[in-house]
């Protein structure tokens, strides 16, 4: 779909541009608060793609669990990145459940959409190619 | 698509593809014909034999060993699923899980169960858990 994917290569772009518009930054003015803060959120969302890589190839759970768990795993994996970048005070850690719950909600539909439409693109197929054979 | 068939007695089975330019589909094409001859060297008690990858419905990794299943039997092979998965590559084998991969000229459907696992159906009458992160290899095989 071409939509999906020049958003896609939009996200792609935006993050190469803010790279390279903040290595430049770093090599004149050093790191400031904004640059090290841009650059945390890119690690931690590194390390979320991998942990979220690794559930997805040694669990094999319904979707509404694994997003259920992953929601408590990403939860407790921002709350400690965020107490270890200074993000968080024991007053507002709580605040981690909501910025993860908006994230995974947001992934849990398009998830759910695109499990229907491909299981509805595969049957068709399969009906059309025992049609013709 | 011109599709032509003759009998030529006394000769093996022989497939020519004509084409105006090589194409990616043509290439696709070739690939997919030359997955017709592999074949898998598998055992059943001791047994040696040669299985045909037609013949193949899926074939599963259970501790640490790799069983193929055909229609009706089992038989166990002495290779790993990464090694089956490139020498079956464009074929019609496909990795669902972790530990399984299926031949999906047998599947005849894939539905959402209640509890959202994905099920896939052999034309065997066998079900398979299929995981979601490898619905979209099963997609492209279409």
């Amino acid at each position: 779909m071409p939509v999906r994917k020049i958003l896609k290569d939009t996200c792609i772009l935006a993050a190469l541009m803010i790279l390279a518009v903040f290595a430049c930054s770093i090599i004149w003015s050093g790191l400031t608060a904004e640059i090290t803060l841009v650059l945390c959120l890119f690690g931690l969302a590194l390390i979320i793609s991998a942990v979220n890589y690794l559930f997805d190839e040694f669990f094999s759970m319904s979707i509404v669990v694994s997003y259920v768990v992953k929601y408590f795993v990403f939860s407790a994996i921002v709350m400690l990145f965020g107490f270890i970048a200074g993000w968080f005070f024991p007053s507002n850690f709580w605040m981690a459940f909501i910025y993860v719950g908006i994230v995974l909600a947001l992934a849990f539909a398009v998830d759910a959409f695109q499990v229907q439409r491909d299981i509805g693109y595969i049957n068709e197929h399969i009906k059309k190619e025992d049609k013709t054979s | 698509m011109q599709i032509i068939t003759r009998q030529v007695k006394d000769k093996p089975l022989t497939v020519t593809i004509e084409y105006p330019e090589l194409t990616e589909s043509v290439k696709g094409l070739v690939k997919r014909i030359e997955s017709l001859d592999i074949s898998f060297s598998a055992y059943s008690e001791d047994r040696q034999m040669r299985i045909a990858l037609s013949d193949v419905y899926y074939l599963e990794n259970v501790d640490r060993k790799v069983f193929l299943y055909t229609e009706k039997d089992v038989y166990r092979l002495d290779a790993s699923l990464q090694e089956i998965g490139k020498i079956a590559e464009d074929s019609d084998l496909v990795r669902i899980s972790r530990t399984c991969i299926m031949n999906t000229s047998h599947l005849t459907g894939i539905r959402q169960l209640k509890n959202s696992h994905l099920e896939a159906s052999l034309d065997n009458g066998e079900k398979l858990i299929v995981s979601r992160k490898y619905l979209r290899d099963i997609k492209r095989r279409f």
